[in-house]
């Protein structure tokens, strides 16, 4: 989606992928600011305010981190902005301390929070489930199901934290991120009425007394807050009889679809949720009250059926409520076919008999791999050689977590962004065994950095492998402090990641990973130090020098000798480019990037434009 | 009010959300209601692509197993893999070609043979086309148009809530105008091969 996001008319109908949905939406709500830390499924709404941003409305930053993306935009929303910071569920972690204290000393210019979550860890670490974050930070929260919900509930949120000066939290989903549907476009407003900022300390500092009286105000706020949720056109009521379903998020989408082809549409009563905190709680008060039994169907956590079975018990209504089953877990997503099996086990009708093919359990399976050319291939290739199973591997969140797999199998622990370092120095100190930790560039930036310090100020065992790619390739290719250039050119202020590790008080070793002997050298020197140690393994990602227009012409290897003296090759490095033709091995002159790490390895691999016949 | 759910299933790398994209246009041209679901991140590495479209007023994005009345499969082996989301009397149409994964390359997996798709799919589906999509992307000028091919494939074998003609006016409207032609090609190439495929 190109400049016509910011361009279409009001009515005109654009094809949509739902982050690109909430960046209109966004945008028709006014926002002047956005900050994010980019994570798969949130990136394309950072991304997409990227693309756009020059000559655009708005101040747009890929921060540094989370918790320095909530901070900045939390600045810009005091000084009066309309702001919108995104970032994927772990990220909320990293900036759930500003998050806690943000909805007590107010967000005057509007700001909202995207939280997009991971059902089913599509790609992440964990499916945690932020909505709790609503109630626990007392931000109001938006729940999207589709394409336009995404970007009416985007303008709507925006438009309601800055008349309630509130933060508010726009929670998605993995499948709603990456939908893709018609959107009506709305208007696109003209520049928001200023709100300047007056001083007012007691307002906007939490010292305990202050924070006291934030705190009571708040509350006050939320449970203000109800009545809007009870008339929230976000929250609709349809069908009719005594059997009913509350839903929310993507599950209303999954119900809907079940109901209908079950032929129950209209029968049973529905109450579908869009604004689920506040809880609209005298809509759903009278909606059990209509009913003899109600099932609930949310993912993950049952956040709405507890607070509505706490909401039956206060209010004495007496209806059977169901939730959580063995067809609608706490884990995982849902799709059309358990919420099928769970309105079925509900009304007390047969269970759906899915009449499938079935495949073989073992067919060849296709793991996501490291690209041809990539230069952690060959930094992996070189610790391995240095190390091989005497070393224990702490890994980090990136492209090169693929190295948990063989033939590299760098990966032996992992729990979150820049924690490769930390948990390799405790691990280190505690088993007194040599550690070896990955992290990339972006994320040492993030957060691998404070790491480095403790492991310096408590002279940590560890050697450090900054996997310098000089982008945030997992994500996207998305410009991080320590990068060269980016799709709009050279960065004017890289900051130097070098001359940061040496204030930190560590002489770093800078190699290029794809030149092998300098790295084994530089490997085998510092394997045999003590103490932290850093080794910079600096070479772009052949994708981003593509896009950048940086990529050298390179000519692709090729089996020269013979094929069967490079198997040694094929088995340390399985590069995407090797294949198995007629069982001789051979190298795809189409996929090879010519990176010409393997010719490095074997004679019988030459540099050259054909396969010798 | 046609209503179809189409599961697209192909490698990183083989435009298969491109396709996806271009199809949900041309429903959306067509005045149908569509929605359609991709799988960003880690899938981009070579892994598995899925995505999904549904025309006709489904909510849903996704598709469960036993739901697809199409299967568009952009690799031999990811077709193969995908058979459980099809819906008794759909159709599969898919490329006959394959891109090895690393384990088939590394000698420690097979590659299952093209007869598997043909054999497992056999009484259950209504169709099987298969269509060597890489090589007919290169005779159209590309191989990097295969995704076409199959969309060519698909519509000329009825599997598509629309026709070629449709198509064809998407890939004009859409595409970049120095890809117009190669894909136009494409398009003919693979809707050529599907009536051979009919016909034999």
């Amino acid at each position: 989606m190109g400049k016509e996001l910011l361009s279409a008319a009001a009515g005109e109908t654009l094809l949509l992928l739902g982050n690109e949905a909430i960046a209109r939406g966004a945008l028709e709500g006014g926002v002047r600011f956005v900050t994010c830390y980019p994570g798969t499924p949130s990136s394309e709404v950072p991304d997409t305010f990227f693309r756009l941003s020059q000559g655009a409305p708005y101040y747009f930053e890929y921060s540094v981190n989370e918790k320095v993306a909530l901070e900045v935009g939390g600045g810009a929303a005091l000084a009066g902005l309309p702001t919108l910071v995104t970032m994927k569920h772990v990220g909320v972690n990293v900036a759930a301390d500003p998050l806690m204290t943000l909805a007590y000393v107010s967000a005057p210019g509007g700001l909202v929070l995207l939280s997009a979550d991971d059902p089913g860890c599509h790609s992440s670490q964990n499916e945690q489930d932020n909505r709790i974050y609503a109630r626990l930070g007392g931000l109001p929260c938006f729940e999207p199901a589709t394409a336009q919900e995404c970007k009416d509930m985007a303008r709507d949120a925006l438009l309601l934290s800055r008349r309630i000066e509130n933060p508010v939290l726009l929670r998605t989903t993995t499948r709603v991120n990456h939908v893709r549907g018609p959107v009506v476009v709305g208007e696109m407003p003209t520049t928001p009425a200023e709100k300047p900022f007056h001083k007012d300390p007691a307002r906007f500092v939490p010292l305990p007394a202050s924070a006291r009286v934030m705190h009571t105000r708040l509350r006050a706020l939320l449970d203000g807050l109800v009545a809007e949720a009870d008339a929230s056109p976000y929250n609709v009521t349809s069908g009719a009889g005594d059997v009913g379903f509350i839903t929310s998020g993507v599950s209303r989408n999954y119900l809907a679809d079940v109901l209908a082809e079950d032929g129950l549409t209209g029968t049973v009563q529905v109450l579908e949720l869009g604004m689920t905190y506040p809880l609209p709680e005298n809509r759903i008060a009278d909606f059990l009250a209509s009913c003899k039994k109600v099932l609930i169907v949310e993912e993950l956590e049952p956040v709405l059926e507890t607070e509505i079975r706490a909401l039956a018990q206060t209010r004495g209504i007496a209806v059977e409520i169901c939730g959580k089953s063995a067809h609608l877990p706490r884990r995982g997503e849902f799709s059309t076919a358990n919420v099928r099996q769970a309105v079925r086990a509900f009304l007390g009708r047969p269970a759906a008999v899915v009449d499938t093919l079935t495949v073989p359990a073992d067919l060849p399976r296709r793991p996501p791999n490291l690209c041809a050319g990539c230069p952690h291939r060959a930094a992996y290739y070189a610790v391995r050689e240095v190390y091989g199973d005497t070393a224990v591997y702490s890994s980090d969140i990136g492209c090169y977590t693929l190295g948990f797999l063989p033939p590299f199998r760098a990966a032996d622990f992992l729990l979150c962004m820049g924690s490769s370092i930390s948990t390799g120095a405790g691990f280190a100190r505690a088993s007194g065994k040599p550690v070896v930790a990955f992290i990339g560039d972006s994320t040492f930036f993030h957060s691998g950095i404070t790491g480095l310090i403790d492991a310096v100020a408590y002279n940590h065992d560890i050697l450090i492998v900054i996997l310098d790619n000089r982008t945030t390739a997992m994500t996207g290719h998305q410009p991080n402090p320590g990068v060269d250039t980016t799709i709009f050119g050279e960065n004017p202020n890289p900051v130097d990641l070098m001359a940061l590790i040496r204030a930190c008080g560590v002489e770093p070793v800078k190699v290029n990973p794809l030149n092998h002997k300098a790295t084994l050298a530089a490997l085998t020197a510092l394997s045999q130090q003590h103490g932290p140690r850093v080794l910079v393994a600096e070479y772009p990602c052949p994708i981003h020098a593509r896009r950048v227009g940086q990529a050298k012409k390179t000519l692709p290897a090729r089996v020269a000798g013979d094929p069967a003296a490079c198997l040694a090759v094929r088995d340390n490095l399985a590069c995407p480019a090797f294949a198995m033709v007629d069982g001789a091995f051979t190298i795809n002159a189409e996929q090879c990037d010519g990176c010409m790490f393997c010719v490095q390895l074997s004679p019988d691999i030459k540099p050259g434009k054909k396969e010798a016949k | 009010m046609i209503r179809a759910r189409i599961f697209f299933t192909g490698v990183g790398g083989q435009g298969t959300l491109t396709a996806t994209t271009l199809l949900a246009r041309t429903a959306l041209d067509a005045g149908l209601p569509v929605t359609s679901g991709e799988i960003h991140g880690m899938a981009q590495r070579g892994g598995v692509v899925e995505s999904t479209l549904l025309v006709g007023g489904y909510k849903s994005a996704i598709i469960a197993p036993g739901e697809a009345d199409v299967i568009l499969g952009f690799e031999l082996l990811e077709t193969l893999r995908a058979l459980p989301m099809l819906k008794r009397g759909g159709f599969v149409v898919g490329n006959s070609e394959s891109l090895q994964p690393v384990g088939v390359c590394l000698g420690r997996e097979c590659y299952p043979p093209l007869t598997q798709v043909l054999d497992t799919a056999k009484g259950f589906a209504a169709r099987v086309v298969m269509v060597p999509c890489i090589s007919l992307a290169e005779q159209a000028g590309t191989a990097k148009a295969a995704n076409t091919v199959l969309l060519g494939a698909a519509a000329a074998c009825g599997a598509l809530p629309f026709s070629l003609d449709a198509l064809t006016r998407s890939i004009e409207k859409y595409l970049k105008p120095k890809l117009v032609e190669v894909n136009r090609k494409a398009l003919a190439l693979g809707a050529q091969a599907a009536a051979a495929s009919q016909a034999a």
